[in-house]
């Protein structure tokens, strides 16, 4: 049954992201109209999908890279289907859903059958740190996206503003000053905001997250910090959201460089989520791989 | 005397200007994360020589010499956070304090971003008790003013969240302070007991024998092979605290237990040895009665050679006669290093009850495993205040990142035909562009709002 679920959410999500990417070049309501809904049945068939699971095995499915990345993808699609609803969106879907889908098609390779928890996850912490923090990672994931378009926008806005003064410098005839697709982009200004009301979520998540970590650690561990690799892996991811937060309060870097940062701290969290389990086996959270 | 106070005067206006800027807090805090990235990819604690076996020459001797080795524990490192915290405390009360509860005061409402000016039929002072009475029901905290004559009208939302960031800051100083108490005050330790063994906690003198340890492992058929998956560890244990008195205890991982405020934790397990040491056939007492550790070695008396008892192996594979995969205990051995001097001049893997011959008449037989338990201990009078900082430090996240203080500035004055012009201006902490919508729309509504009710 969840096998089923997961091949449907897998599914729904490979048709969105191409339908709402085609709608990001052509903006064809139509194309919005099929991708969107298929979005929604994608992400409502992973949630189905991991209580399924659970109620099949009786284990609490996040335990493992399989089940925690499969939420991962989950949460991003439904913070970024929230955003979309909220604020219109649906142009960004294509990428926030393809990476979601490539994620979810990742963490089925990760799928060893039903095993139970090892003693260390065998606490109801598991059941609060793991959502949260993944929750976290989930509107990081739509923020990148959000910082990249901000980038895209920025630099051909820049280089059509390039090449008019340039035609205008040798008498030919006038540039259009901007893209025919990028004229019904949100605004540079409107990019920035977004960017930032989703790392605003995100970043009070992993916050609460490394915190119920610290306390779960506090009460498995003998510690609430070990300088673990994850932890601390965890904590740079947070310090990149808390530089990127902390520039966006001064006018002259909230904007370009700002988006910047928050691009580049998206690989700071996938160092922190993947790079950790697969390439740093020591550590106390290396049961999770 | 007048000069030195001169010059100690800069130098202070220059540390608060340094240290008060949020670029170099921002600079900091990438020193901070660029250090803590480099302390997860480098592996920790090692031996400088696995650096060198890991990493090529150069590498592997600056990770030694830096400290890279052991970076959370470096001073510079403790350095980071001490400045960072400086910065904070410094930023605190020159930027976020006054920034964040500005006088009021007159401005130049056209020259702010988000403006308006709107035109409502009456006279002045009838449309300036409209506009206070329309902010006023829509929940803003509305002050009013006089400069140089002219009246002002102030409205504030979410003032109080103004605050939210001083909040964080003062988050992470409870957490600071917390983990200083740690520091000062609290202690921790690892022991590894062997069954029927007792261990005194060195601060507290409260006592811990293991009665028992059990583990339970199930193997599970999975995709990639057979898995052998831990699924308990548990340690039955008789602890004498302060009062004296022993009570029994069980240990779980997840599950310490609290004596006289000291939490123990259920951190490892392993198996302890005894060897049947012998000398031309009789056995020799003072080697035999040891129990080892894995790791521990004997020195075999009047030569240059010890054996160390290097680890356990629970299973050996039947067929290939090497160590199998499965930790439970089915056909045990133990690997064990022969060293003439420093230099290794063997290893065996050694099934119980068989022996090895190490010359000159001297044999070993590994003959008895018992398990230890490895329990860690730790007494942190901080760890109460760490978590109220945390969540202190959340709540000023949430409350900065969610509430969003805007101030209008309004200003009513004559207009043409029996009208009056409401010039207003907004800003908020976040910039302009993030309150566009909502200035829009309370301008919208207040303008129908005010014609409506005219």
């Amino acid at each position: 049954m969840d096998i089923v679920l997961m091949k449907l959410a897998l599914a729904a999500y490979a048709i969105a992201a191409l339908a709402l990417l085609a709608y990001f070049f052509t903006r064809q309501p139509a194309l919005r109209a099929f991708g969107a809904p298929l979005a929604v049945l994608g992400c409502a068939a992973q949630f189905a999908q991991l209580i399924a699971r659970f109620e099949i095995t009786g284990i609490w499915p996040l335990l493992n890279l399989y089940g925690s990345l499969s939420l991962f993808a989950a949460v991003a699609v439904l913070i970024f289907i929230i955003f979309a609803i909220r604020y219109d969106l649906w142009f960004a879907g294509g990428f926030v859903i393809a990476i979601a889908a490539l994620f979810l098609a990742y963490a089925t390779t990760w799928n060893e059958g039903t095993m139970p928890a090892v003693p260390s996850l065998q606490s109801y912490w598991a059941k609060i740190h793991v959502p949260l923090v993944v929750s976290s990672y989930g509107a990081f994931l739509v923020s990148f996206v959000l910082a990249g378009l901000y980038l895209v926008r920025y630099y051909v806005e820049r280089s059509l503003a390039k090449t008019a003064a340039l035609a205008t410098a040798g008498g030919h005839a006038s540039v259009a000053a901007t893209g025919g697709w990028l004229a019904s982009f949100p605004s540079l200004p409107q990019l920035d905001v977004l960017t930032y009301r989703a790392v605003a979520v995100g970043l009070p998540l992993l916050t609460l997250g490394i915190i119920t970590g610290a306390m779960w650690a506090h009460e498995a561990w003998g510690a609430y910090w070990q300088w673990d690799p994850k932890e601390t892996a965890a904590m740079s991811s947070w310090i990149a959201y808390a530089i990127y937060m902390h520039l966006h309060t001064r006018n002259a870097w909230r904007g370009m460089a700002s988006a910047w940062i928050c691009f580049a701290s998206f690989f700071v969290v996938l160092f922190t989520y993947l790079g950790v389990n697969i390439f740093i086996h020591a550590g106390l959270h290396a049961y999770q791989r | 005397m007048e000069a030195r106070l001169s010059g100690l005067r800069d130098l202070y206006e220059d540390f608060v200007r340094t240290f008060g800027n949020v670029l170099f807090a921002v600079c900091l805090f990438l020193v901070w994360g660029v250090l803590t990235l480099l302390g997860v990819v480098v592996e920790q604690g090692l031996e400088p020589s696995a650096y060198f076996d890991a990493y090529a020459a150069p590498v592997a001797r600056a990770i030694v010499r830096l400290g890279f080795d052991n970076i959370y524990h470096s001073y510079w490192y403790v350095g980071i956070i001490g400045l960072i915290l400086l910065s904070l405390t410094v930023c605190t009360f020159k930027r976020v304090i006054p920034a964040r509860l500005p006088p009021l005061r007159p401005v130049r409402i056209d020259k702010i971003p988000l403006n308006a000016s709107i035109a409502i039929p009456g006279t002045v002072a009838d449309v300036r008790a409209k506009v206070d009475a329309f902010f006023r029901k829509r929940g803003w905290q509305v002050r009013e003013r006089t400069f140089d004559g002219a009246e002002w009208i102030f409205a504030d939302r979410f003032n109080w969240a103004r605050r939210g960031v001083l909040i964080a800051h003062l988050g992470f100083v409870i957490i600071a302070a917390g983990a200083t108490i740690y520091w000062a005050r609290g202690f921790a330790g690892e022991a590894a007991i062997v069954t029927g063994q007792t261990f005194e906690i060195p601060r507290t003198h409260a006592l811990v024998r293991l009665d028992g340890f059990g583990y339970k492992i199930q193997p599970i058929a999975t995709k990639s092979g057979m898995v052998y998956q831990p699924i308990d560890y548990v340690s039955h244990v008789t602890v004498t605290g302060n009062d004296g008195v022993a009570k029994h205890e069980t240990i779980r991982v997840n599950q310490p237990i609290d004596i006289d405020g000291t939490l123990y934790y259920q951190a490892s397990y392993g198996f302890a040895m005894r060897f049947d040491v012998t000398h031309d056939g009789a056995r020799v007492g003072s080697l035999s009665d040891r129990t080892l550790m894995e790791g521990e070695a004997l020195e075999i008396p009047g030569t240059q050679k010890s054996v160390q008892y290097a680890r356990f192996v629970p299973t050996v594979d039947r067929v290939t006669g090497q160590p199998g995969p499965d930790p439970r205990v089915n056909d045990p051995a133990v690997v064990l290093n022969v060293f003439n001097g420093d230099a290794q001049v063997g290893a065996a893997l050694v099934p119980l009850q068989t022996w090895i011959d190490l010359g000159g008449g001297w044999r070993i037989v590994p003959h008895t495993y018992l398990m230890y338990t490895g329990l860690q201990y730790r007494y942190d009078p901080g760890a109460t205040l760490v978590g109220v900082g945390a969540f202190v430090l959340l709540a000023g996240l949430v409350i900065a990142f969610y509430f969003l203080p805007a101030r209008l500035y309004v200003r009513v004055d004559e207009g043409a035909d029996g009208t009056a012009t409401v010039g207003v201006a907004a800003t908020t902490v976040k910039g302009y562009d993030i309150y566009e919508k909502q200035f829009g729309e309370l301008t919208k509504a207040l303008e129908g709002n005010a014609w409506t009710s005219s």
